[in-house]
């Protein structure tokens, strides 16, 4: 395929650019233009896209700018929320991770030391009993030996701190 | 530090790294990109309608096409670069978001689109080179389209196009040498036709 254009057809465009065509054409390359295959498609293409164009422009009818910069505010501004997001999402997998990890560890180490907590007479005995443990625990607190009541304290303290995260993710808004 | 602290330090910070980069300075947002809009928002509209065949499309592509626009990072400015590279990019963001309209799957395709969506809105006296270039871009691949229009609407060079769509100059070159070849021909049997009928 011939890919070479014709020499004419820098200055036919060129005079379609200025808007001279066909008025300000010399007549000889008028006549160039009629006899020559690739000049007469240059002008037939460009006349019908210009005349398209013109018609297209008059058509259009674009909304207001702040419209479009508005819009581009807002999508800026949930990148923003999304890249200060990202960081908690990983924190909140890790901490899910530790936990698992954690509530995995302590199935194993129950398992290990006898089933029966797995069995429902185990759980209605612990509920039954639960009132006066609990009592029992808090005697322990109040007066109870160093050691026993610190370990209580940081039982206390770590129900209080899950019960705080529970209630936050509970509570967080996507 | 509260959360909105944190918030208007991260946006202030990627405002900061895109100004860096050259966009999204706040200049731009208002005065130089409301006369920018104002000088390309019809061309970028008409190439994406005349394309596209579908002026309902090309009003979303449009307002995608400058929402992206302020949004890109690496976006070329007014100011650095000049209204001709912006709008080149502008021109190629609208190319790319055509190009994933067509591949996305949906239940018509570019070419069971009606023949009257080809009128554009507001023009009930049609030119007679308007009569004759719908039905023949009607039988164009997108893609000879896209070409065809930014070179002889536009009149953008080679080199023009091929950043516009991502090719290569050479490319450009022989895929719109073919195309005017082919759309010449069918301009010429249309006309012939519509001589023949008149």
């Amino acid at each position: 395929m011939n890919l070479t254009s014709c020499p004419y057809e820098k200055e036919v465009r060129q005079l379609m650019a200025r808007g001279q065509w066909p008025a300000a054409c010399p007549p000889e390359l008028r006549t160039h233009v009629n006899g020559c295959r690739a000049c007469g498609d240059l002008v037939l293409i460009s006349e019908a896209f210009r005349h398209a164009r013109a018609e297209s422009l008059a058509a259009a009818r674009p909304v207001a700018p702040a419209v479009l910069l508005w819009r581009a505010q807002l999508r800026r501004r949930n990148a923003a929320v999304e890249r200060v997001g990202r960081p908690l999402l990983g924190a909140q997998i890790f901490a899910c991770a530790v936990a698992l990890f954690a509530a995995a560890g302590f199935a194993s180490f129950e398992a290990r030391n006898g089933v029966e907590w797995f069995t429902l007479s185990y759980w209605h005995d612990w509920f039954v009993q639960l009132p006066q443990a609990a009592a029992a625990q808090w005697a322990s607190l109040s007066s109870g030996t160093l050691a026993g009541s610190a370990w209580s304290w940081m039982a206390l303290a770590t129900l209080l701190l899950l019960g705080g995260v529970a209630v936050y993710l509970a509570t967080d808004k996507p | 530090m509260s959360w909105e602290f944190t918030l208007a330090h991260a946006w202030a910070g990627g405002s900061k790294k895109a100004a860096g980069a050259g966009v999204c300075d706040p200049a731009m947002e208002n005065d130089a990109f409301a006369g920018f809009y104002e000088r390309s928002a019809r061309p970028l509209w008409a190439y994406l309608a005349r394309v596209s065949a579908d002026p309902a499309l090309a009003d979303d592509l449009m307002q995608e096409s400058y929402v992206r626009f302020l949004c890109a990072e690496g976006a070329p400015t007014l100011a650095m670069n000049g209204e001709a590279a912006a709008r080149l990019y502008l021109f190629r963001i609208a190319t790319n978001l055509l190009r994933d309209y067509w591949r996305r799957p949906r239940n018509t395709s570019i070419e069971e689109i009606p023949e009257e969506l080809f009128a554009v809105r507001g023009s009930e006296a049609q030119s007679d080179a308007q009569i004759l270039l719908e039905p023949a871009l009607k039988q164009m691949k997108p893609r000879e389209r896209q070409m065809l229009w930014l070179a002889h609407a536009e009149g953008y060079s080679h080199r023009e196009i091929a950043q516009v769509m991502g090719l290569g100059a050479a490319s450009i070159r022989l895929l719109l040498f073919r195309a005017r070849r082919k759309i010449a021909a069918l301009l010429r049997a249309c006309a012939a036709d519509d001589g023949r009928k008149s």
